[in-house]
């Protein structure tokens, strides 16, 4: 977690640095570049620079530079004679855009609220009082009192439909003599079963030995899975959101 | 033998004379037209992508001996290479770097370490051989070829431009004097390609863009006055098979590109997400099937188009089939492309039926949206590039079939380029399940347990179907029940596909564990 906290803060500096000069050359290129390529760059009259194999092969502007200063008369574009530091931030401008559209998969703990918060949140709450059942194990004023706050709306809307998985899975093993010990389940796949009992000790026993008893709490969330609409996921979040 | 056969023919033994005459270790290429036994010449053993081996030493009366006959620890990320092996040494791979071992102890002969290189570093399926030398592809979309004797490079020739967006993982296919070498990328919006190179020079023989040009069958299929059909994606990273018979070099091609934002470019979005048939001589498209068309999931088409010759409605017929990835399992005469059979392998939720060439016809509402839309599966598919197999005795197609339960959200504001979003994968658990090729009916299904597995299949005539399940145990199972009948905790999860080989009298099975190579067999 430290790791990723200094590489992403790494990362930000290093984004903020180039945004200003972005920044600037966003301005530039609007005014004296947008009305053939577009605001944005993504291309109108001219052509798509986000997409340009050109641009993607810059280093620094030794390949747009001349573009700029020099124009393409054959393709109809002029030559501009924009001072050096003027181009260098159309350059940065540039590169900013090559990288948002690389990072267009990002959906992350930014996602913005507005774009979730497309459902009816009384659909929601008739919902989670009814078909959804989800009042059997949850309340608004007990365990989900507040949950809004506590997590970004992308992670609350993820969260309905799978939460992390509790600290532990209860599990009971009968054993050949019938003994029957009941713990935190650690493994269980074809083969083995294996548990810390109430003591905290590890037992594990062939899968062919022994009758073992899961009680998974999150086996309702995952039958749910092929029940869902989009309408109800959505509506089910914009409930939970005003449980502020 | 038709007369272009009888050219080939020749071709093949006038190659294989010149050969032997140089050497006794390299390759020849009658073996490629043979299903594999003491040699596995290629990813997928032989042409036809079966990944069914006649061998039928270990079997299913002797299977509880299987014991190590050695392993290899390659010290590396995970291996997701199917090695070759040919004249007792095996040849495999990971991004980067190439291994040559001794198939009977595992020792080390050679090992090629290439460049630290720009591009995608996710995994590697292999190398081809021609002769006396080796096909590598580079994450930054190069192909080396190396001498198989020493590993020593030849060349190097660029295949795509990595600055642009292109990697490298597959192993490429050899087809006659052909090397056909598959690209990778999708986080760019850049044309997918399939190229044919020399194999002693590396000169370009020819190049199928995946996106028709303007004007061409199949540039309809793309929005006019648009430059979505230049950026169109479809890549091709996945080894495809071969018909001698035929003629006919079969490819699958991955998604479209803007990734997920079908509203940038309406249409079927032809060739991407499709099956293809090309004329190995000159790259030309013969025909095509496209299992998604306007994908906006991931879900590429480029699982192994597995070859087979038997009857369909009381009917002999060349086949071709595909478990996809977005689902659904195809069956096509190979002769022609004729659409056969369509049947879901898994259940899914993004479909209103198939249509009358029978193509899943995509629900609109299960298009990625800003408030996120729960897809099953998701873009890491039902299946993917673990290979799948057919058994021809049972008439039974195996897959690794995944429930991959996620939410796809649309991340552009204004026009979409690159993935344009993504989805999050909610839940995962995976099955073995054997398909009859003539119904779609899922004839068995065996549980893998939670999380996705990634493992291939092999079967043999020993009556055994190798795979691994999602939590580290490699599994033999009964290939006419799906019944276990061997298993052993290898201490990490297979990530690549088995292959096996007879050297000196004895059946070897290798199986790569993230980095380990296990190379089982009965006692001595």
């Amino acid at each position: 977690m430290f790791r990723s906290i200094v590489i992403f803060s790494f990362a930000f500096a290093a984004f903020a640095q180039q945004h200003v000069p972005a920044a600037r050359g966003q301005k530039e290129f609007v005014q004296s570049c947008g009305f053939c390529h577009g605001d944005d760059a993504t291309g109108s009259r001219g052509p798509d620079l986000v997409r340009s194999p050109l641009v993607n092969r810059d280093v620094g502007g030794d390949l747009i530079g001349p573009v700029i200063r020099s124009g393409r008369p054959d393709q109809g574009m002029p030559a501009l004679p924009l001072p050096d530091n003027t181009i260098q931030d159309i350059v940065a401008f540039l590169h900013l855009r090559v990288l948002q559209a690389a990072k267009s998969s990002h959906v992350g703990g930014d996602y913005p609220l507005e774009r979730l918060l497309t459902g009816n949140a009384d659909a929601g709450r008739a919902y989670f009082n009814g078909a959804g059942k989800c009042a059997s194990c949850h309340s608004p004023t007990g365990d989900l009192a507040g949950v809004a706050s506590k997590y970004a709306p992308l992670y609350l809307e993820e969260r309905i439909l799978a939460p992390r998985p509790p600290g532990h899975v209860p599990v009971t093993v009968t054993t050949p003599s019938g003994e029957q010990i009941a713990g935190k389940l650690d493994h269980l796949d074809e083969f083995s079963v294996s548990m810390h009992d109430a003591s905290g000790w590890y037992h594990s026993w062939p899968r062919s030995q022994v009758k073992v008893t899961v009680q998974d709490p999150l086996q309702a969330h995952r039958d749910l899975l092929t029940k869902y609409t989009d309408a109800d996921i959505h509506n089910l979040f914009a409930y939970l959101e005003t449980l502020k | 033998m038709n007369r272009k056969l009888c050219i080939r023919a020749a071709l093949c033994g006038a190659l294989a004379a010149n050969l032997t005459a140089a050497l006794a270790q390299g390759l020849d290429p009658a073996t490629l037209l043979k299903p594999p036994t003491d040699t596995w010449p290629t990813y997928n053993g032989d042409y036809t992508g079966r990944r069914y081996s006649p061998l039928k030493q270990i079997d299913s009366s002797n299977i509880k001996s299987l014991t190590l006959a050695w392993a290899f620890q390659a010290e590396s990320q995970a291996i997701k290479s199917t090695p070759l092996e040919v004249n007792g040494i095996l040849y495999f791979t990971v991004p980067e770097q190439v291994w040559a071992i001794d198939a009977r102890t595992g020792r080390q002969v050679w090992h090629y370490r290439y460049k630290k290189s720009d591009g995608d570093h996710i995994g590697h399926r292999g190398v081809a051989m021609w002769g006396n030398w080796l096909y590598f592809e580079t994450p930054d979309a190069h192909l080396v070829c190396l001498e198989a004797k020493d590993g020593h490079v030849r060349w190097n020739i660029e295949l795509a431009d990595v600055q642009l967006g292109y990697f490298a993982t597959m192993a490429p296919l050899v087809v006659g004097n052909h090397v056909i070498a598959g690209v990778s990328g999708d986080a760019t919006d850049i044309p997918g390609f399939l190229e044919s190179v020399d194999p002693e020079t590396g000169k370009q023989q020819w190049r199928w863009y995946t996106e028709p040009k303007a004007g061409e069958p199949g540039s309809e299929t793309w929005p006019a006055n648009s430059d979505a059909i230049t950026h169109g994606g479809g890549m091709t990273w996945m080894t495809g098979t071969y018909d001698p018979d035929l003629h006919l070099l079969y490819w699958g091609t991955g998604n479209p590109n803007p990734v997920l934002a079908g509203d940038a470019r309406p249409g079927d979005n032809l060739y991407t997400c499709s099956i293809v048939a090309l004329n190995p001589d000159t790259g030309k498209l013969v025909w095509a099937f496209q299992p998604s068309p306007h994908d906006t999931h991931d879900w590429d088409a480029v699982e192994t188009p597995v070859l087979f010759d038997a009857d369909f409605a009381g009917k002999p017929r060349k086949l071709l089939a595909q478990a996809s990835r977005n689902g659904f399992f195809f069956v096509l005469d190979r002769s022609n492309g004729e659409h056969l059979l369509t049947a879901p392998f898994i259940e899914t939720n993004w479909t209103s039926g198939i249509d009358s060439r029978g193509r899943p016809v995509a629900n609109k509402e299960k298009e990625p949206h800003a408030d996120g839309r729960i897809v099953y599966p998701g873009s890491d598919g039902a299946t993917n590039w673990m290979s799948p197999s057919f058994d021809p005795g049972l008439g039974l197609f195996y897959v690794v079939a995944r429930r991959v339960y996620s939410i796809f959200y649309y991340t552009a504001t204004g026009k979409p380029e690159g993935w344009a979003g993504r989805d999050h994968n909610i839940y995962e658990e995976s099955t073995v399940r054997a398909i009859d090729y003539r119904t779609g009916q899922v004839r068995w299904n065996h549980e893998l347990g939670p999380n996705e597995s990634v493992a291939g299949i092999l079967t043999t005539a020993g009556n055994l179907l190798f795979t691994g399940d999602s939590q580290g145990n490699l599994l033999v199972l009964d290939p006419a029940t799906g019944k276990t009948l061997w298993h052993v905790n290898a201490g990490g999860s297979m990530l690549s596909s088995p292959m096996t080989y007879e050297l000196d009298g004895r059946q070897y099975v290798v199986e790569g564990v993230q980095g380990v190579l296990y190379c089982w067999a009965l006692p001595e």
